[in-house]
């Protein structure tokens, strides 16, 4: 998308005027929408649609040996894959900048045990543990994909069912593991720490959120602020361009408020989905 | 991760013999984290930074080069001449910066691999994003500068150190540029924090601890900041903050740092200086 100068100075009079140009405040999200479960192979999935972006999480979950530093820790991995049919610049290897980019970013969100506590992943220490591999999916970008990412992949984790092991034991070298058969022996993840990312956009004079792909054209700089349960657990920059200390403080603040309230409505609207119905003879 | 097959590698699956040596249990190492007096294990404050060793034009083949030293931490960056970039057909306005950070595979207490990994990859960006604003890119559309930058040892901060010397290479490359750029790093566990951590102190910082009483979903703040300053223009160039941080933290945090960059900005002029004087003398020399 490419933007002439009348049409820059129309998006940044708006932001002054508190009125941008689809009508929004400076501090109002779009309308967004969230699905859960919809992939039947995947332990846990969620599509989230906010505006023109569109993104796909599907959670797999396998069985591995931890890491020998960590011994009791599972792990989590994230893949993010920037599908061409998102916009033609992701052909060949276009995306890959922006998918290393977003998914350092998550592991770098997630790595602080109060985000997510990796010590529920390990099933026996230092032998087997679960790991999560999260694959991130760019349908479409219209803009704000951090904060898009961030909430489907709660959503995701949220909906993750990690099988319940009925026993394990250890025999020689080998260790036995026991699965539960059934499909309602499971155990939810515990997400009410994941972080919700938030990028603060300064255009012109003020910090506006949820950038539109038009406003992130004119924004001299951006800041991704993922904030779980309050706190603030990496920031970083979205894009080229430098802050004043004080506006670095006030972004810094909007951002948190923002992420707080909208990590709030997530977990209401999750809440509120209907229950999982169970199909087929097997409980 | 790919591998590379044309390099002879070490066997897969060596774990690093530290892991079996009796180590400090962490609590233990956490109490020699600021001692009664205040001081820090290599007898530092708080808020002191390491001292500094600069160096400019250390690497004859590239434009422009740097080395720096922050106590054992030891970075060498170099700049090269401004090209076109590859694999582009639309005009690009603005120039590109290309950085590359990298750890020497004998630099840490780990082996690294000869290429890039995930966290080399983040630091690079983290790198190009602090520079991107330091350096005035319309004047060189559509060419790309290329950074690399090497640390030989890992001593902590080095990503501050990388950004800071990156900028003095800049500086001697000739490469346009708006003001000096200068990186610190600060750490943070429970209350006390540490201006320009050692990797002892960084491993430190980077781990979350649940508070002591028996609230199971408490955890202490923790974590690291590495903020980039445009020291005349009074502008932040680059922030990244990773951890469990309160927004007080951050704000209380903010002076410290800002005052240390402001302090390497002024050891970064004087070096600015003595090149050029050197410069001078050498063409007078000359004629």
């Amino acid at each position: 998308m490419s933007l002439c100068e009348a049409e820059k100075t129309f998006i940044l009079h708006g932001v002054e005027e508190n009125f941008r140009i689809d009508g929004r405040e400076r501090e109002d999200y779009r309308p967004m929408e969230v699905e859960i479960g919809i992939i039947s192979h995947a332990f846990g999935s969620a599509r989230l649609r906010l505006a023109n972006t569109d993104v796909l999480v599907a959670v797999k979950i396998e069985v591995d040996t931890p890491y020998p530093e960590k011994p009791s820790q599972g792990k989590l991995d994230f893949f993010v894959d920037c599908s061409a049919n998102a916009t033609p610049d992701f052909e060949g290897r276009g995306g890959e900048d922006l998918a290393t980019g977003i998914s350092n970013s998550l592991s770098d969100a997630y790595r602080s045990s109060k985000a997510f506590d990796l010590k529920k992943l390990c099933i026996m220490k230092g032998q087997k543990c679960w790991k999560l591999l999260v694959d991130i999916l760019l349908l479409e970008c219209g803009g704000n994909l951090y904060d898009a990412v961030s909430l489907a992949v709660k959503a995701a984790l949220w909906n993750t069912r990690v099988p319940g092991v009925k026993s394990v034991g250890i025999d020689g070298k080998n260790v036995e593991l026991n699965v539960s058969e059934r499909l309602n022996d499971c155990v939810p993840l515990d997400v009410s720490g994941a972080p919700v990312m938030v990028t603060v956009c300064k255009i012109g004079e003020y910090c506006v959120v949820d950038p539109s792909a038009a406003e992130e054209k004119c924004s001299s700089a951006a800041l991704v602020v993922a904030v779980s349960q309050g706190n603030i657990t990496t920031v970083l920059q979205g894009s080229a361009g430098s802050l004043h200390p004080t506006t670095l403080m006030d972004s810094l603040g909007l951002g948190v408020e923002v992420a707080n309230q909208l990590n709030i409505a997530l977990m209401e609207t999750l809440q509120s989905a209907p229950p999982h119905f169970d199909v087929g003879f097997l409980k | 991760m790919p591998v590379d097959n044309r390099r002879i590698t070490v066997p897969e699956n060596t774990t690093c013999y530290n892991l079996f040596t009796k180590s400090k249990s962490f609590k233990n190492r956490c109490e020699h984290f600021i001692n009664t007096s205040g001081k820090r294990p290599d007898g530092r404050k708080a808020e002191e930074h390491r001292k500094i060793f600069l160096q400019m034009n250390v690497v004859t083949q590239a434009k422009g080069s740097a080395y720096i030293e922050v106590g054992k931490t030891k970075v060498i960056v170099s700049v090269f001449d401004p090209r076109g970039i590859p694999n582009n057909s639309d005009y690009k306005q603005n120039g590109e910066l290309y950085c590359e950070f990298k750890y020497a595979p004998f630099s840490c207490t780990k082996r690294r691999l000869h290429q890039q990994d995930s966290e080399e990859k983040q630091k690079s960006l983290i790198m190009k994003r602090s520079l991107e604003s330091a350096v005035c890119r319309h004047e060189f559309p559509n060419f790309q500068v290329d950074i690399y930058a090497l640390v030989l040892e890992n001593d902590g901060s080095t990503l501050s150190a990388a950004i800071t010397a990156a900028g003095i290479a800049l500086a001697q490359a000739g490469i346009p540029m708006y003001d000096i750029i200068t990186a610190a790093e600060f750490g943070y566990q429970d209350g006390t924090y540490v201006l320009d951590p050692t990797s002892q102190e960084e491993r430190i910082c980077s781990v979350t601890m649940q508070e002591n009483n028996d609230s199971a979903n408490e955890f202490k703040p923790q974590g690291i900041i590495i903020l980039s300053m445009l020291l005349t223009h009074q502008q932040v160039s680059g922030f990244h903050a990773n951890g469990n941080l309160r927004l007080s933290d951050v704000n209380n945090s903010f002076d410290v740092i800002s005052r240390a960059t402001a302090d390497i900005a002024n050891l970064v002029k004087k070096n600015l200086v003595k090149q050029v004087i050197k410069n001078v003398q050498e063409n007078a020399i000359k004629k």
